[in-house]
């Protein structure tokens, strides 16, 4: 046993005088950077998390604007592009907030995990967990504007849910019917522990709010007329009962679409973290729950 | 009734002071900011003189900034030298401050870093590492180190008054239907975002961070997504043009500048 023990003594010992012994006077100071044979590269490479790789043969293409018929069926085509992209304009009595349809169905609803439109269309009438029925694609445009838009649903016969429904069935076309398409509504994530507002803070603030505005207000052309970003709270933002305000969706939708043009470079953790950060802020109340019980309530969509 | 009258008359010495005391103060207030608009409209006028004599001032080489950038800040697309009249304030100092701040030098000894790094409470979001931004160009370099702080504020308030109107570049109708595919609608497939998604509607540019693409000539704008894809400029924040930048092909970034420079728009000269 002691002889064990002294052995360990002396090879510790042994190895604690091969380092002592070692001259690093001769090598390079790591914190001096010296001139090189290389021209020196102003941009260093940034990039050490991992980097999401789009792989755009994956995803359904939509047909090109540029090919949109000229008859009546592309006059309503082309209608309902026009409220897609500037609802404010094209449906404005069915609006109660500051946002289109393509604030969130980014790019004329074309984007692969945003929600794109050619990826729902084939898939009603379908059962949703929402209503606890089975919804044609009309009723779920009216819940788009009765919680999203935070605005009035338009009548299925109006000439505005027609060319919505046309844009969306032009949008599609090619697209097979009933099947769940890659790239359809969000990508599933996981978290490793509870969402914190308070780490969420940072991660706005750092990565979110140069765009979408310190407060979370969004931000308006000079005009004001329009949002370039859209606001996340407020007054103009989505109510209570919007899918989008609750935490797990928020966070999938963050994750594979935010910062725009650098989806998937946000941890799951920060998607979470900053979803719920926006969660807990004011918003308008869900249209059917009453103000007494929107003030009493605990707040739904908690993850 | 009564009351009243007997509580005036007893205080009336109290009630004429304070009135006189009221209509002085409010006297004093409006001269005050009176005095103080006076004092702000005379600093704005001095700051854009200043801003012009600069301008006019001759640089390096015995060039001045209107010498390329035209007397009205209108560009010279011979000379590669962009439209910089009404751009925003902010937008023209961040540049000038980025071409001012010399470029990685050889021989630097880095201040060590603490030791004891690992006791010190952080947060770490990312591990990205964001460089403070430079912006490579042989002229505007040595030209931008010459100017101080205030020089370059007030030179970039100069610019950003001056009005501007594009004129419209013509193109052939396929070039600019895919341009224009590009810029209403980037290319979803690949998570490239819309170029007006950011840089305002009809491009005409958005804040101090998103410059306008109206009125840019089209060499200059393939020339800096070329800048943006070798390096040569990095000081986008979050590294937002870059990621962008980096996916685009040959093709794009003609189509999408002939695209822009199909447009026509006026700048005002008056915001920011």
């Amino acid at each position: 046993m002691l002889h064990h023990f002294v052995a360990a003594v002396v090879i510790t010992l042994g190895c604690g005088a091969a380092f002592a012994v070692d001259d690093l006077s001769g090598e390079l100071d790591p914190l001096e950077v010296r001139p090189t044979l290389v021209r020196p590269q102003l941009s260093l490479p940034t990039k050490l998390t991992e980097v999401y790789v789009a792989s755009p043969g994956e995803f359904f293409v939509p047909p090109n604007v540029a090919d949109i018929p000229d008859d009546k069926y592309g006059d309503l085509v082309r209608m309902g592009r026009n409220i897609f992209v500037d609802t404010q304009n094209y449906a404005k009595r069915y609006v109660g907030n500051g946002l289109t349809c393509q604030s969130c169905h980014l790019q004329e609803g074309r984007k692969p995990y945003a929600m794109p439109i050619w990826g729902a269309f084939g898939m009603y009438p379908m059962f949703r967990n929402k209503t606890r029925s089975v919804v044609t694609y009309e009723q779920r445009i009216q819940d788009c504007f009765r919680y999203s838009m935070n605005g009035i649903p338009p009548s299925v016969d109006s000439p505005e849910m027609q060319a919505m429904v046309a844009y969306s069935h032009w949008l599609s076309r090619g697209a097979p019917v009933g099947v769940e398409l890659p790239g359809r509504t969000l990508p599933g994530i996981s978290r490793a522990e509870d969402p914190s507002p308070q780490r969420g803070e940072i991660v706005y603030v750092t990565r979110c709010a140069m765009c979408h505005g310190e407060q979370g207000l969004g931000k308006k052309t000079p005009d004001g007329n329009r949002y370039v970003f859209p606001p996340l709270w407020g007054s103009d933002s989505f109510n209570k009962g919007a899918g989008i305000f609750r935490v797990r969706p928020a966070a999938q939708y963050i994750k594979a679409n935010m910062p725009l043009g650098q989806g998937f470079t946000l941890s799951d953790q920060d998607a979470f973290d900053v979803a719920a950060y926006i969660w807990i802020q004011d918003r308008p109340k869900d249209p059917r729950v009453s103000y007494l019980l929107d003030f009493l309530l605990p707040r739904t969509g908690a993850p | 009734m009564q009351q009243l009258k007997r509580f005036v008359a007893m205080r009336r010495k109290t009630l004429i002071t304070l009135v006189v005391l009221m209509l002085g103060s409010a006297a004093a207030l409006s001269f005050i900011s009176l005095r103080n608009s006076q004092a702000r409209d005379a600093t704005q006028v001095a700051v854009l003189d200043d801003g012009q004599r600069i301008a006019h001032a001759e640089r390096v080489g015995g060039a001045s900034c209107v010498s390329c950038h035209g007397t009205g800040g209108e560009g010279n697309r011979t000379l590669g030298a962009p439209r910089i009249a009404g751009l925003s304030a902010g937008y023209l100092e961040k540049q000038l401050r980025d071409f001012a701040r010399s470029p990685l030098q050889v021989g630097v000894t880095l201040d060590p870093i603490a030791r004891d790094y690992s006791k010190t409470p952080r947060v770490q979001v990312d591990l990205t590492v964001y460089t403070p931004g430079v912006r490579r160009h042989d002229a505007m370099n040595a030209a931008a180190a010459a100017l101080s702080n205030d020089e370059i504020h007030s030179v970039a308030r100069y610019f950003n008054s001056l009005p501007y109107t594009v004129v419209a570049l013509p193109s052939d109708p396929e070039t600019l239907e895919r341009g224009e595919d590009l810029a209403l609608r980037g290319k979803p497939e690949y998570g490239i975002p819309a170029c007006t998604s950011c840089h305002g509607p009809d491009g005409r540019g958005f804040g101090k961070e998103f410059p306008p693409l109206v009125g840019q000539a089209p060499e200059y704008i393939i020339q800096q997504l070329n800048n943006w894809q070798t390096g040569a400029r990095d000081n986008d924040t979050m590294a937002l043009m870059r990621n962008v930048s980096d996916q685009l092909t040959e093709g794009d970034k003609v189509n999408v500048a002939a695209y822009f420079a199909n447009m026509s728009a006026t700048a005002q000269g008056a915001g920011n």
